[in-house]
Parts: C-alpha cells; sequence; structure tokens
C-alpha cells in the first residue's frame, strides 16, 4: 500500500525524530550533570583526604586536623538509630504483612508511614528538639540518634511487609499445616524467606540517614572535642561538613569536602551491596 | 440434594463395614470378597457432614457429606473448580488464614467438631497434616525441614530427634537419598525430592490424617510413581485423603473415590465400583473423558 | 523404592503425642507476638501523631503572638521579635516550581530514552546510576553548589541572563542583576538535579508497567515511538506519573541542606530570581540554635508546621495516586 499523504508521514516521523533527540539529549545532560557532582566531590575530596583525616580531631580554624571525632559520632549515632528503629521496623512490617494482612489499620499504617518515608527530614528533627532536648534541656548523642532511628523506621516497615508479601503463600499454609502457630511460621518460616530482602531494607536506612545532617542541626548539635557521651552533644561527619563548608577557612573546607567523599563512599557501599544482595536474593 | 440421585455418607454411625455409603437409598453396596478395600473394620476417621464453603459471597461447596475412612485412601476426582481443593482445605482449616472463607456444617475428627470455634486450629493441624501440589521446602536444611515440626510439640534428645528425622525420611522413601546431605538447603533437592521431603515432613509430626492436594501435579512421571507407592505404604497407618486430576492416580492409590462437580458431592463409592459401574451420568461422563 | 520396606520401620501403630501441655504455651506465644507487632505498627501511628502534636505544640506562643498574620507578614525581625513567615514559604514555593520546572519535563524524557530507545544493555546501567544517585544525600549536592556551582553561576550564567533580559521589561525584573552566584535560582536549579533521579526513576517504573501488548497494538498501526509514548503510554501512565511528580514536588520542598548552603539565607522577598533569599528549611536550620528568646524558637517551630502541613498535602496526594495505579496494575 502506498502512503497516502507523504507530507503528513514526513511530518511525524520529523516529529518524532525532534522528540526522540530531546530525550536522549536529557538524558546526556541529566546524567552529565550528575557526573559533574560526582567529579568535582572526587577532585576535591581525594586532594583533601588523608590518613590524619582519620586520626585527628577536628582543628580550630585556621589548623590542620582531621574527622576522628565526627567520624566515631555518626558511626555511634547511627549504630543506636539502628539498634532502635530496626525492631520497630521489622515488627511494624510483620504485622502489616501477616497478622494485619487483611485489616483496616495495616492500610491505614501503610498510608501513614509512605508519608513518614518522605517527610522532611528536618521536621523529624524539630519533633525530637520538642519531645527529648526541650524536657532533659540539653542537646545530646541520643537525641540525635532517635531523631534518626524516626527516619530508620518507615525505610525498614516498607522493606520488610513488601518482602513478606513476596513469600509466597504455599510456604505459609505448608508451616500453618504442621501445626505451627502463626508466630512460628513469621519467625522460622517468613521472616527466613524473606531474610535477604529486609538485610537490604535495613541497609538502605542505613544509607539513608549517614548522611542526613538536617535533624541532627538541633538534637545531637556538635562537639569539637572527642566524646563518646551519648548524653552530651556530639559530633557527626554531616552536621561537621556542614558547619566546616560554610567557613572562611581554606583547612576547614578542604576537611568539609574530605568528609563529603566520605560519606558518599560510604553510601554508595551501602546501596550496591543492598543491592547486590537482592539481585543474589532474586538469582535464588 | 436435590439434583442428587445418591446419598453419601452413612448416617453417622461411622464404624462398621456396611456403612459404605449407599449409592441410591436402596442399593448397599455388598463387600467384594477378596476386595483389600473392605477387609477388616471400617472406621469412619473423619466424617463431612453437610458442609457449605463460601468464597466471601460465593457459595463454593453445597451441602457436602463424605466420609474418611480409618487407614484408606480417599481419592477426590472432578474438573477444575469443582471444589475438590476447598473440600480438602476445609479439613484442616486452612482456609482461617484468609479473612472471608467462611466454612459451615460439621466435620468430625474421631466424632469431635473440628469447625467449633472452641478448638485449638493448631492442635487440629497437626491431626491433620497437608502436602500441596506445589513442593514447599522451608528455607532451612533438610534435617531442619523435618526437625522444626518435631520439635514444636516435643521435647527430645538430640539422638532421639535424629532417629525421628530418619523414620521419617525412611516413610517418605528419601532417607537413601539425602542421609548424607542432610544439612543442604531443602530447595536443593529435585522436585520430587522436595515433595517427599514435604510428605516426611508431615509424617514426621506423626498426625492422624493426611491431605493430599495434588501432590504430583508439579512432578515427572518417575517422582509420581515414587510418590505412589508411598502413599500405598502410608496407608497402613495413616487416613488419607488426596485431590488429584489425574484418573488413572485415583484408580492406582485409592481405596475410595468421591467424585464432585460444581461444588457438589455427586458419587461416593469404593473406587472399583467408581471406575467400573458408576451410577450417576455425570461421573461416567467425566470418567470416560467426556467432559472435564 | 529399596528403602520402603526397610527392617527397621517403625511399628505400624505408632504412639501419637499429647501435644495438649505445649499448647498454652504455643498460644501464649503467639499472642505476645500478635501484640508486639500490633504495637510496633500502632507506634507508627504515634510517631506522626507526635510529630504534629509536637509542632502544634511549639509553635503555640508564636501563633498566639501574630496569629494568622504569621503566614502573610514578610518582616522577620529577631531584635523587635517581630516573625512572620512570607518570605521563607515564598522562597520554598519558588525554589520547588522552579525545580520542578526543570526536572519534570528532563525526568520523563530520560523515562521515554530509557523504556523506549536506550539500547538493552544499556539500559541496567543507566538505570543502576539513577538509583544510585538518588541515594546521595542532599549535603553532598549543597557542597557541591556552594564551591563549584554558584561560582561558575555567577561568572557565567547569571550575567548572560541580566544581559539577555534586561532590556525586556517583566523578565528584567524576574533576572535583576547583580550576580551573586547564590540565590533563589541557583538553590531551584541545585534541587532540581536532587529530584530528577526520583522523578526519573518513577517515571521509568510506570512507563515499564504499561503492557507490552497495547505498545505492540499501536507500533503494529504503524505509529511512531512518539505517538506510542504519546497516546499509549502517558495516558495509561498519567496517574503514576503525577503521582512520582507530586513525590519529588515533597522532596523538593522539605529539602534542607542541599538549599541551605545557596540560597543566601535573606529574609525577604525579591523580585528577582538571583537575589538571595531563604527557603523554610533554611531557615530552620540557620537559625534554629542560634535562636535566642522563646518567641524566636517558637516562631521557627511553626515554620516547621506550616512546612509540615504543606508536604502532608502534597505526599497525600502523591501517595493516593500512586496507590491508585498499583492497584490498577494489580
Amino acid at each position: 500500500m502506498a502512503i497516502k499523504n507523504p507530507n503528513l508521514y514526513r511530518s511525524r516521523r520529523a516529529v518524532n525524530a525532534t522528540v526522540m533527540a530531546m530525550s536522549v539529549g536529557a538524558t546526556v545532560i541529566g546524567l552529565g550533570w550528575l557526573v559533574l557532582v560526582l567529579g568535582a566531590l572526587l577532585w576535591n575530596g581525594f586532594g583533601s583526604l588523608s590518613l590524619q583525616v582519620f586520626t585527628e580531631m577536628t582543628p580550630p580554624p585556621g589548623s590542620a586536623g582531621g574527622l576522628l571525632n565526627p567520624i566515631v559520632g555518626s558511626l555511634m549515632m547511627s549504630i543506636v538509630a539502628i539498634a532502635v528503629g530496626t525492631p520497630v521496623g521489622i515488627l511494624a512490617g510483620t504485622y502489616m504483612a501477616e497478622y494485619g494482612r487483611y485489616s483496616y489499620l495495616a492500610s491505614v499504617v501503610r498510608f501513614i508511614n509512605d508519608i513518614l518515608l518522605s517527610a522532611p527530614s528536618i521536621v523529624i528533627g524539630l519533633f525530637i528538639y520538642e519531645v527529648v532536648v526541650r524536657p532533659l534541656g540539653h542537646f545530646s548523642g541520643l537525641a540525635g540518634a532517635l531523631a534518626l532511628a524516626v527516619l530508620v523506621v518507615p525505610v525498614v516497615v516498607r522493606t520488610t511487609e513488601d518482602m513478606l508479601l513476596t513469600v509466597p503463600k504455599e510456604l505459609r499454609e505448608a508451616a500453618t499445616s504442621l501445626g505451627m502457630p502463626r508466630s512460628h511460621v513469621i519467625a522460622h518460616v517468613s521472616y527466613r524467606a524473606a531474610r535477604a530482602g529486609i538485610v537490604t531494607g535495613v541497609l538502605l536506612a542505613v544509607a539513608r540517614i549517614s548522611g542526613e545532617t538536617a535533624p541532627l542541626l538541633f538534637t545531637a548539635l556538635n562537639n569539637q572535642f572527642f566524646s563518646t557521651d551519648m548524653n552530651a552533644p556530639l559530633a557527626s561527619l554531616p552536621v561537621v561538613i556542614f558547619q566546616f563548608a560554610m567557613s572562611p577557612y581554606a583547612d576547614w573546607q578542604k576537611l568539609a569536602w574530605a568528609g563529603a567523599l566520605i560519606i558518599t563512599f560510604a553510601v554508595l557501599a551501602l546501596s550496591i551491596s543492598a543491592r547486590a544482595l537482592s539481585a543474589a536474593r532474586r538469582a535464588q | 440434594m436435590t439434583s442428587m440421585d445418591v446419598s453419601v455418607g452413612n448416617g453417622g454411625t461411622g464404624a462398621n463395614g456396611n456403612g459404605v455409603h449407599g449409592n441410591g437409598p436402596h442399593s448397599v453396596p455388598t463387600p467384594i470378597a477378596g476386595n483389600r478395600v473392605l477387609e477388616g473394620d471400617l472406621d469412619e476417621k473423619v466424617a463431612v457432614r453437610g458442609v457449605n464453603f463460601y468464597y466471601g459471597d460465593n457459595k463454593a461447596l453445597k451441602d457436602i457429606t463424605v466420609p474418611l475412612y480409618d487407614r484408606r485412601v480417599t481419592a477426590f476426582i472432578g474438573p477444575s473448580g469443582c471444589g475438590k481443593s476447598t473440600l480438602l482445605r476445609i479439613l484442616n482449616r486452612i482456609y482461617d488464614l484468609y479473612p472471608n472463607q467462611r466454612a459451615e456444617g460439621e466435620v468430625l475428627l474421631d466424632g469431635d467438631n473440628i469447625l467449633s470455634p472452641s478448638q485449638d486450629i493448631n492442635l487440629l493441624r497437626a491431626r491433620i497434616g497437608m502436602v500441596f501440589q506445589k513442593p514447599t521446602p522451608f528455607p532451612m536444611s533438610i534435617y531442619e525441614n523435618i526437625a522444626f515440626g518435631i520439635r514444636l510439640y516435643e521435647r527430645l534428645s538430640k539422638s532421639d530427634l535424629d532417629g525421628r528425622v530418619e523414620t521419617a525420611l525412611r516413610r517418605a522413601a528419601l532417607w537413601n537419598e539425602v542421609k548424607d546431605k542432610m544439612h543442604a538447603n531443602g530447595l536443593s533437592l529435585s522436585g520430587g525430592q522436595q515433595q517427599r521431603l514435604c510428605i516426611a515432613r508431615t509424617v514426621a509430626v506423626r498426625p492422624d490424617v493426611i491431605l493430599l492436594d495434588e501432590p504430583c501435579s508439579a512432578l515427572d512421571p518417575i517422582s509420581t510413581a515414587k510418590i505412589e507407592e508411598l502413599i500405598d505404604e502410608l496407608k497402613t497407618e495413616y487416613t488419607i485423603a488426596i485431590v488429584t486430576h489425574n484418573m488413572q492416580q485415583a484408580a492406582r492409590v485409592s481405596d475410595f473415590t468421591a467424585f464432585m462437580y460444581l461444588g457438589e458431592m455427586v458419587e461416593f463409592d469404593t473406587t472399583s465400583k467408581m471406575f467400573t459401574s458408576p451410577v450417576d451420568k455425570r461421573t461416567q461422563d467425566y470418567i470416560t473423558g467426556r467432559f472435564g | 523404592m529399596a528403602d520402603i520396606a526397610l527392617p527397621d520401620t517403625p511399628a505400624l501403630v505408632q504412639e501419637r503425642p499429647d501435644r495438649t501441655r505445649v499448647l498454652s504455651r504455643l498460644r501464649l506465644t503467639n499472642a505476645s507476638f500478635r501484640t508486639l507487632t500490633l504495637a510496633a505498627a500502632i507506634l507508627v501511628l504515634v510517631i506522626l501523631g507526635g510529630v504534629i502534636v509536637a509542632l502544634i505544640e511549639g509553635s503555640l506562643p508564636a501563633l498566639r503572638q501574630f496569629g494568622f498574620s504569621f503566614v502573610v507578614t514578610e518582616s522577620w525581625n529577631p531584635v523587635t521579635e517581630k516573625f512572620g513567615a512570607l518570605a521563607p514559604i515564598y522562597g520554598t514555593l519558588v525554589t520547588s516550581a522552579i525545580a520542578m520546572l526543570i526536572a519534570v519535563p528532563f525526568g520523563l524524557l530520560i523515562a521515554v530514552f530509557l523504556t523506549e530507545l536506550c539500547p538493552m544493555w544499556l539500559r541496567r546501567p543507566v538505570g543502576i546510576a539513577i538509583e544510585l544517585l538518588a541515594g546521595i544525600p542532599s549535603i553532598i549536592y549543597g557542597i557541591w553548589g556552594l564551591f563549584v556551582f554558584a561560582p561558575f553561576l555567577q561568572h557565567t550564567l547569571q550575567p548572560f541572563l541580566i544581559d539577555l533580559f534586561g532590556p525586556i521589561p517583566v523578565l528584567s525584573t524576574l533576572f535583576a542583576g547583580p550576580p551573586y552566584g547564590i540565590g533563589i535560582l541557583t538553590a531551584g536549579l541545585i534541587l532540581a538535579i536532587m529530584v530528577l533521579p526520583f522523578i526519573t526513576s518513577i517515571s521509568r517504573d510506570v512507563f515499564e508497567a504499561v503492557p507490552p501488548v497495547l505498545k505492540e497494538a499501536a507500533y503494529g498501526l504503524g505509529c511512531t515511538t512518539w505517538e506510542v509514548v504519546r497516546h499509549v503510554v502517558i495516558p495509561f501512565a498519567r496517574v503514576g506519573v503525577t503521582g512520582g511528580v507530586m513525590l519529588g514536588l515533597g522532596r523538593a520542598l522539605g529539602e534542607t541542606m542541599a538549599v541551605t548552603f545557596v540560597i543566601g539565607n535573606a529574609h525577604r522577598i525579591s523580585g528577582s530570581l538571583l537575589a538571595p533569599g531563604t527557603t523554610i528549611s533554611a531557615s530552620i536550620a540557620n537559625e534554629f540554635t542560634e535562636a535566642l528568646g522563646d518567641l524566636y524558637t517558637s516562631s521557627l517551630v511553626a515554620l516547621g508546621l506550616i512546612l509540615f502541613v504543606i508536604t502532608f498535602i502534597v505526599l497525600a496526594i502523591a501517595r493516593y495516586m500512586l496507590m491508585r495505579i498499583e492497584r490498577r496494575i494489580g
């Protein structure tokens, strides 16, 4: 069949070619931009990175130093946040996928949890300030860790629920048919089957909180000295980066770049291992 | 039972040889001499009485009455969607997992109504085990797959537990194949082995009744033959109900056969009778392959 | 079947274990575990309730003092303790608008590329790269914006825009100099880079959920790729894409660190996009620990409350839309 209207066809093809060119262009620009960000980070970060960064305390302005105390502070707060947030998240996700699977409550919790998942983290900081810092009368590492825990919970809830929902119902029925109560079915069969997925969720949660700055600004505050006291203000990597980058001192700005590089590597390593884990799970 | 010319069940006495359900109100099948089915006493282990079942508003089973005899194999046959799997799922109340499924009527296990709310369902399921269409090994080692159910209700020493695991695997004709890799993941077995593992797992809990829901439909012919042989062994000790799509299989393994159609129990009789001279037209048509 | 008829086959009639004594223990375990999970699920609701209550309680002094005028007053004066939220609200909305104006078309076009044009071998790496970038903490974008992007803008794009639009009436106000580098426009651009991966990856997921038969049917009619996208993919994916865009908007509105570095923190509304300004989150981040006096602190918490209300509405709409499409895909 001959093309009835060659002009129409030509213009359709032209429109198509234009849009497709735009989409290629957008991809190149979008990815290029992201490459620029990472490139600058690597350039400046590696330029500022040295062993000193990991072994020395944050310096006063105008002198050299490292980021040991904020690194330790970040690690401590992250560990506490995960220790507090993970069990809550896993249990809540368990309720939604198992006991309460068909309940109204579960769908309400799912909705609210999704809101918390994307709620501005600075608001979570204000919340912890109001309920922990203000009543106690002082900033503390514990308050910072709690703020991070509030961010951990929705991530873990979401992945736990999703992963438990993928456990085949036959497995649950088979376990139930042995006379197991639901709690045993969950603990010994569902959790085992969903383990990799749940661990992935926890890794993603760690990745999420390791770069969080806003909720720490007025909960953990900052501490220019080495401290492991969770009941006192505690330094953290993101807050120090913020403070140092905004300062006029070149030494501090260099340390800020170094810190930014460390955080990015930590986050990338976490998300890549999370991916690898879930890929391994799928392959199984 | 309006459309049915067959009455099933034996009205509740449930304990003797002439209780093989009549086909037609007046004809009581005479035990055929030498038929192993009817040798010895027939005890009605499970009695399904007037059971209706609903998925939401959809009535899937209509007034089902059928007996399961102690240490006999009862096969349930019928076209897809006739409700045979649904019936099996009532017997250990696995349907309880889902909120909008419900059963009415009576299912008596040794005389106790298991549908009554006071029945402890975990205990019930430990007494009435079930094997599913798809093999469902748990994500743990072969040993753990079996030890797990045992530990639930019994505290055993390590050696006793080992013994029980071995016994269960031997009963499921799997021991020789797995004895050297007890700590391998259950998922590493072949499909047929997995299914026998599931049977072993069920047997290990020492149930009274074993429900098999199309246990061979996902298996190759050799594995199927092994499982059929196994069923023959197991019935010396357990009451067995099997749902199958495969009529030859029903003929091979069962002592009694129930034919279901569109949620109704059409006919129930000894397997030899069902496959040689069924009473109902629909049973005839199905067995001769005219539909389904 | 050699191992069936073994000599050690156990006695035919086994003793059945007495299970009743373990039952109460199992029942108790199950009931406790159930209660525990239920409590955790309710805790999620309590956290959100707690956030709302804490924010309202903390902002009461300011709201009592200023009433509704709080949201329509531009002045923000810690010395005289006169606080109004208009400038941060304006800044939040404008920076987010700039971000969405750029990120939405870019995100959609990239999603089209990834689902329709991209060769198979390239799809996974590009997709993964985009998802990894979505996970990079915002402080990284902030520090890049401050040290690299802002100076670059100050010397190139901004003078260019000022010259370009200088002679045109309305636009000359919008792009009035001097070029500071930092400011509303810079913050909006940084936000755009930040939300781009989100919008791209959600759009791509939604596009991929379009049933292949639909697309094949359209291609079968002789449609060009663009026509298939325009008439099949986009109508099918509209709800999901809108949900994804709203989710990105929620992020942009609440984003703190990427903005705080480059916004300039000036509590005034300027006609020019090149002028410094502030957003709700940047004001809180910059001023909270230095705020003296209850009224100052309370005003910042009130800002947080406003931000929370805005993002809650946006996110609720986003989730509602994404839920609808999930239900449709089943």
